[in-house]
């Protein structure tokens, strides 16, 4: 789900990363608050598409965004449809498909040192209380080097379970993941040390 | 050339229920230095005990007048680590943020980083990459960022681990000319490629764990070569 930057010039492009993430952390708030009410969801979703818009991503990446999601909206759906009228299921798909389409926003417009950065100042007030805020920023740069190979390894698994005729079962697919996850991290440590990283 | 000796004095690695290295005497002042040797036989510990990673169990090592077990930061600057797998050792999500990781720690200002960080890239062909995600380079170029981010660090001396193992003819190509023909810093190449053992100054050979013969690259292949085609 993390798509990383895409480069270029607009509002939200040069717009500082600390003061963007507050705001949209705000918005965030709003949207998961905002009664169900048909004229209120469809204008988030028309600011949210303009958001896009002003990115210069155009609608195409929030549809691509949205796609990725498409198990969890379904769960989220199925999970309330039984019990709570259409309205408010409705309201909550595009509520939880909002906030991530903006939290997306973030990532997709601001570089990743930027925006470790930002967080990175952000949490050094907390260092009196013994939060070393290089270590959490190093830790979320790590994260985020990680995903797409972690990403691989599960493309790697279904490519060979498939090979060998196997029907491919999530399930199945989680015990050599979790082997082969813990191997990169124990090789990603060894790393950190030949590179000098404390 | 007391400043690039690497010295073992009897020394030996034990594992719980292995011994990885046993009593290994050598000194080493070549620029080129090749480890060769079949699997399992101690080569990587050789060189991972050469900036720390493995500390020895016995025995004392000095690499360039540093004490690894001692003075593991101190190594850690002097000695630049390779690995074989080009995703294992990349840290930071982009290219440039990654090379500038090895200068965190030096307290350089923001710029001299930037200005460094740029002509290092540039020297490797990653310009245009600088600011790409590392999961979109190819095989060959991740290695050729891991080789970047270490040698902006100046190290003294370059450990790489069968840095080809996981890289086709022409990229292979590449890391290996600029380790042995490019780079001016002492270099210890483990590898099984003996081709590249033998475009080398000197070359040690383990089995079992000891040194079991080192010397001049051509005649210590040729020794190995025929050891493996008996029986
Ligand atoms: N962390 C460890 N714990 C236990 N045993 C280990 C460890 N690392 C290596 N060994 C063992 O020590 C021996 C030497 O391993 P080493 O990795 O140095 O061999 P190598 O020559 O690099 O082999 P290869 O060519 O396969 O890379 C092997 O038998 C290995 O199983
Ligand atoms: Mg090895």
């Amino acid at each position: 789900m993390i798509s990383l930057y895409r480069p270029g010039d607009s509002l939200l492009h040069r717009m500082p990363a600390g003061p963007k993430l507050v705001v949209v952390a705000g918005l965030a708030t709003a949207i998961s608050l905002l009664p169900a009410n048909p004229l209120l969801l469809a204008a988030v979703l028309v600011a949210v598409a303009g958001c896009y818009l002003q990115a210069g991503t155009g609608i195409a990446e929030a549809g691509r965004q949205l796609w990725r999601l498409r198990w969890v909206l379904l769960v989220v759906s199925l999970s309330q449809v039984f019990f709570l009228p259409v309205l408010t299921v409705a309201a909550n798909v595009i509520r939880v498909g909002a906030v991530v389409l903006l939290a997306n926003l973030i990532t997709l417009t601001t570089r990743t040192d930027r925006l470790i950065d930002a967080l990175e100042r952000a949490l050094r007030p907390l260092r009196r209380v013994g939060v070393n805020s290089d270590r959490v920023a190093l830790m979320l740069s790590m994260t985020i080097t990680t995903i797409p190979v972690i990403a691989g390894f599960a493309a790697r698994i279904r490519e060979a379970q498939r090979a060998r005729g196997v029907t491919v079962s999530p399930f199945a697919a989680v015990v050599p993941l979790l082997v082969m996850a813990l191997k990169h991290a124990d090789d990603l440590a060894d790393a950190l040390v030949a590179r000098g990283a404390d | 050339m007391t400043d690039r000796v690497i010295g073992f004095e009897h020394v030996s690695v034990h594992f719980a229920r292995h011994t990885a290295l046993r009593d290994v005497s050598v000194r080493l002042d070549q620029r080129r230095i090749a480890v060769i040797g079949s699997n399992g036989s101690g080569k990587s510990t050789f060189a991972r005990t050469l900036n720390g990673l493995i500390v020895a169990s016995e025995g004392g090592i000095r690499v360039h007048g540093i004490d690894p077990a001692r003075e593991p930061k101190q190594v850690r600057q002097r000695v630049g680590f390779i690995f074989s797998n080009p995703d294992t050792q990349i840290i930071m999500p982009t290219v440039a943020e990654d090379v500038a990781f090895s200068l965190r720690r030096r307290g350089l200002p923001r710029q001299e980083i930037r200005d460094r960080v740029a002509a290092a890239l540039d020297d490797f062909g990653l310009t245009a990459e600088a600011d790409s995600p590392v999961h979109e380079l190819s095989s060959g170029q991740k290695q050729l960022l891991a080789l970047c981010a270490v040698l902006i660090g100046e190290p003294g001396l370059v450990v790489a681990d069968e840095p080809t193992a996981y890289l086709d003819a022409a990229n292979s190509r590449r890391i290996a000319g600029f380790l042995l023909d490019r780079m001016p810093q002492q270099l210890v190449l483990v590898t099984h490629d003996l081709r590249l053992a033998a475009r080398c100054d000197v070359a040690l050979r383990f089995e079992g764990g000891r040194l079991a013969d080192h010397g001049e690259p051509g005649p210590v292949i040729a020794r190995y070569e025929k050891d493996q085609d008996q029986p």
